[in-house]
């Protein structure tokens, strides 16, 4: 009754559950040490023993068992055993050891004798039929696990195998539990492992395989989630934790970076490519919490093993080490920044999350004339994030740290010259030599350095005149560098257009400037021509053709003088090419940038006839191809010349290759965005073009160019480019059919596209709604043929294919009316969305209606029939409506279509 | 003892009366054990996921996709379209939209 009244009051609070096991501990040693004192029969009856103790406890304990999972006094009474029989199993421990200490097997005492009765007690109850009393006897024996050092080898053996069961138990929660115990025991055997014999090695071996495999593939979240926090970290269990980086629960990713990676120790035993995947995945991955703790690990822990200071001792509060640095130097270097910090790499996130938490290093930084003289890549990177930082987070808050730390215009002028000249001199003496790892590493590396100074030229105030004369010149003497690499001309190029004026005399100043340096590099050529007079120079040139493009050299042969041997010959004609294709792409960044009507720009005008147009009609493919784009983007500027090339476009879309086919795509889409779509309704051709290109792969389309198309549809679309009731239908429809289908489910780009795009469309005008309507029923019916058309027998056809109900249940979604944007009201008001007008629906209605009492097929007009009933009727529709709708109900209703 | 109230309030709803002798109909709860294995067990097909339940690869397509040129991603589209941007995200935040990925995409 004493044990009773322990456990009545352990079920109410953890707080006195250390004064409780203190108290029960009494009663036990009462019970069991009888002779020692007799003091202590004072506290118990003297008539009972320790047997009579063990079934009172093993009785309170089943009481625990039928409990629901939601209740709190279930785990806070399981709790209080564990804590109880771990403080008497140390207080016999302590009365054995005096006697025995050097025995390596158990000892058996007291509290071993209560824990294996109550072992044996509710290990059966683990296959109860009751799944509350199989997740209590679950839960308790994997806490009673976890809460003991040590357990009997015979009793090991049986929660082992007791547990392993329960792993494959029909609920959740029961194996959330199993796991947790089973976790513990893997990690014990392999702690235990070079002592134990063969056996036991295949069994621990066995058992965290199966937990691996329970990791990777249990249906439940909370599993997977309780495994990835409780399984040992070793190196062959490592791989598959980090995988769950990628888990399709948000929580259990989260748990990645907010749990074991913290707890991984060093982030740079990792691997490079790894550090970079769990950097990517985590700050951009689709849930907020999860970039959140991504952002953390990177400037709390990984900058921490950086910092070099000792973890803390267990308990302590972590205290962040100074700023150092060295350390974000060195965690730049870690994580790759040459690589991971180009346009589209994560380093840049990274950073920003970086300053943005780490007011320490914001304040500690500082950029002084040797750091400028000495930049490294990390170097570099770190003064640009910061940069980038500063003036764009938050409204403008941290731009005084700009002037402060940043030296001013004239003076980054004057560094960017050099670094360049560093680069040229880099690649021309890379070019000098054979294949030479280290320049060609350092190459890259200056290179860099070029692109990040740039990155901040950018962003730049060139209101002073001095500052902004010597950037121009700089930036201008620059492009003429005909070796100089394409990403550094662009952002040259863009840095340019900053520079000049904004309006239309600044635009035009910039295309001169451009164009006049784009005839410097043109020259060139020409002035190679006497190859004879610097034989060296000519042929150290021609190697770098050789291995820094793919183009083939044959093509030229046949047009080069008969003066010039056919080696040289050759060597000219790749030259020529790459000249052109330099200029080109020249051309290319400059006009991205052009904005202006292109005949009213004379330098426009002569650059399109002497460079474009020929190029277009070069024989050489990348050159052509090239030119194409530049003639895309005269294209915008003029409608004439888009109208007149429209079917050059159409031409390279359907002889090109996949590239050259997106590209297509993409000129003929920013030209009827630009241009209007007259263009698309007087060219029946082109609509079949996207057709084609949105149907995919059974037209001979690549994966790509269906998602280049795909989004190129969604732009037309949405922006209400395309007017046309017809085509616009057509189009709609196609992308519907294209969501659903089972030939898309492997096309990331194109499912997640639409994924966005649907809804997006849908609930932005009512007239989108109604397209939408116009179109459910046949793309429905395009749907219900692709399934009937997919083999029965395939048990996977639920893999491939949502069902017809679920594609009807998303078109009457996608409908309703409730759910479209109306102007004046803002989402979050839905509710009041009540009494919207709901014709959308009315008119659905009447098509499925109008379908029932077709010869569509029976099985079609089921799945249609259903959706009536998930239609949205709304008092505030047009009465009309409502009466005609009515009529065609009772009448369906009569001929019993319904 | 700390804080009585809050606690007071969590019990009352249910409380295991350890006292008391036990139910008959709570022991057949106890005692029952599942008529077999398999009752109680899932179904061997839901042991393996195809996808080991990971996420496929986030395109991240996002409002600025469809909102800019594709030879011109710095320019947005003409004056005429503007307005739609206020209309796309008026539908949830940027990144929620984005997310929807993978998820609501019918598996296939």
């Amino acid at each position: 009754t004493q044990v009773a009244t322990v456990f009545r009051e352990a079920q109410r609070t953890t707080a006195s559950h250390r004064k409780l096991a203190v108290t029960l501990r009494k009663i036990q040693e009462a019970c069991c040490y009888e002779p020692t004192s007799a003091k202590k029969s004072a506290v118990a009856a003297d008539d009972f023993d320790e047997d009579d103790f063990n079934n009172e406890f093993v009785r309170c304990v089943l009481r625990v068992m039928p409990v629901k999972k939601s209740e709190g006094v279930g785990e806070k009474t399981i709790r209080f055993i564990g804590l109880f029989l771990r403080h008497s199993i140390d207080k016999d421990n302590e009365v054995m050891g005096e006697v025995d200490e050097d025995t390596s097997t158990m000892p058996e005492t007291p509290s071993t004798r209560l824990t294996a009765q109550l072992m044996e007690n509710v290990l059966p109850l683990m296959t109860a039929k009751d799944k509350f009393v199989r997740y209590r006897s679950t839960q308790l024996i994997s806490h009673i696990i976890n809460s003991l050092d040590a357990i009997d080898d015979d009793l090991f053996q049986k929660l082992r195998s007791g547990l392993l069961k329960r792993i494959r138990d029909k609920e959740a929660m029961v194996r959330a539990q199993a796991v947790l115990g089973l976790g513990r025991l893997a990690g014990n055997q392999i702690e235990a492992e070079p002592n134990s014999d063969g056996s036991d090695d295949d069994a621990s071996v066995g058992l965290l395989e199966k937990l691996l495999e329970v990791l990777q593939n249990d249906p439940s979240a909370d599993v997977r989630r309780s495994l990835l926090v409780n399984l040992p970290i070793l190196p062959n269990t490592l791989p598959f934790l980090l995988e769950r980086a990628r888990d399709q629960d948000a929580l259990t990713r989260r748990a990645v970076y907010s749990r074991l990676l913290p707890a991984l120790g060093d982030f740079r035993h990792l691997s490079l490519s790894m550090r970079e995947k769990l950097l990517r995945w985590g700050l951009r991955d689709r849930d907020e919490n999860v970039r959140k703790a991504a952002g953390r690990l990177f400037r709390e822990r990984w900058i921490e093993d950086c910092a070099g200071t000792p973890p803390p001792a267990e308990g302590q509060p972590v205290e962040p080490s100074p700023p150092s640095i060295d350390a974000l130097l060195e965690l730049l270097e870690r994580i790759d920044v040459v690589n991971s910090g180009v346009d589209n790499g994560v380093a840049l996130e990274a950073m920003r999350g970086f300053w943005e938490g780490r007011p320490d290093y914001r304040e500690a930084v500082t950029f002084d004339d040797n750091f400028w003289e000495t930049l490294s890549a990390e170097s570099v990177f770190m003064v640009r994030s910061f940069n980038d930082f500063c003036r764009n987070e938050s409204n403008g808050k941290f731009e005084s740290l700009i002037e402060e730390k940043l030296p001013e215009v004239t003076k980054v002028a004057f560094y960017l010259e050099r670094y360049i000249k560093v680069l040229i001199d880099a690649i021309k003496r890379a070019n000098g030599q054979d294949e030479d790892d280290e320049e060609e590493e350092d190459t890259v590396e200056q290179e860099f350095i070029v692109e990040q100074l740039l990155h901040i030229v950018l962003t730049l105030d060139y209101s002073d005149e001095v500052g902004r004369r010597k950037m121009f010149a700089l930036l201008r003497q620059t492009l003429s560098i005909p070796e100089l690499p394409d990403e550094v001309t662009k952002l040259t190029v863009d840095a340019l257009r900053d520079i000049c004026a904004p309006d239309a005399a600044g635009e035009k100043e910039f295309c001169s400037i451009v164009l006049e340096a784009v005839a410097d590099v043109h020259d060139t050529i020409v002035d190679d021509v006497p190859a004879d007079d610097d034989e060296s120079f000519h042929s150290a040139r021609s190697e770098v053709s050789g291995d820094s493009t793919p183009t083939k050299g044959g093509h030229g042969k046949s047009k080069s003088p008969p003066a010039l041997s056919e080696e040289e010959a050759a060597q000219k004609a790749i030259k020529e090419i790459l000249i052109n294709m330099k200029c080109l792409h020249i051309v290319q960044c400059m006009l991205s940038n052009v904005a202006g009507n292109l005949q009213q720009n004379d330098h426009l005008v002569s650059m399109l006839n002497n460079l474009v147009v020929p190029a277009v009609r070069s024989h050489e493919a990348p050159v052509r191809e090239r030119g194409l784009v530049c003639l895309g983007l005269c294209s915008l500027l003029d409608r004439s010349l888009a109208e007149e090339n429209l079917t050059l476009f159409m031409h390279f879309f359907s002889k090109g290759h996949t590239a050259l086919q997106i590209t297509a795509l993409h000129i003929l889409t920013d030209i009827l965005n630009v241009h209007g779509a007259q263009l698309l309704s007087s060219n029946p051709t082109l609509l079949k073009v996207y057709i084609k290109a949105l149907r995919g792969s059974g037209n001979k389309i690549s994966p790509e160019v269906q998602a280049a198309a795909t989004t190129a549809v969604c732009k037309l679309l949405l922006g209400r480019v395309v007017s046309d009731h017809d085509v616009s239908a057509e189009l709609l429809k196609t992308l519907v059919v294209a969501y659903f289908e089972p030939a898309s489910s492997g096309n990331q780009s194109v499912r997640q596209a639409l994924n966005y795009f649907l809804p997006v469309f849908c609930y932005s005008r009512p007239e989108n709604q109604d397209l939408m309507r116009a179109v459910a029923l046949d793309a429905l019916h395009t749907l219900y043929n692709v399934r009937e058309g997919l083999d029965d027998d395939d048990a996977d056809v639920d893999d491939e294919m949502v069902s017809l109900s679920t594609i009807g249940a998303c078109l009457v979604d996608w409908t309703d009316p409730r759910k479209c944007y109306t102007p004046g009201t803002s989402h979050l008001e839905s509710e009041k969305k009540k009494d919207v007008n709901g014709d959308v629906h009315l008119d659905l209605a009447r098509d499925i209606l109008e379908r029932l009492g077709g010869n569509v097929n029976k099985e079609e007009k089921k799945v249609i029939a259903t959706l009536l009933g998930k239609l949205y009727i709304s008092p505030a529709s047009s009465e009309p409506k409502i009466r005609e709708v009515y009529a065609d109900v009772c009448s369906a209703v009569e001929e019993q279509l319904v | 003892p700390t804080e009585p109230t809050r606690q007071r309030k969590e019990k009352q709803p249910f409380e295991i009366d350890f006292a008391a002798p036990l139910d008959p109909s709570v022991a057949e709860t106890i005692y029952t054990q599942a008529t077999s294995n398999s009752t109680i067990s899932m179904p061997k097909k839901d042991w393996k996921s195809k996808s080991r339940n990971l996420l496929p690869d986030d395109k991240h397509f996002s409002s600025r996709q469809l909102l800019s040129l594709f030879l011109k991603p710095k320019a947005r589209m003409s004056n005429r379209r503007r307005l739609l941007t206020g209309r796309a995200f008026a539908f949830g935040s940027a990144a929620e939209l984005q997310s929807g990925g993978g998820n609501d995409v019918p598996e296939g």
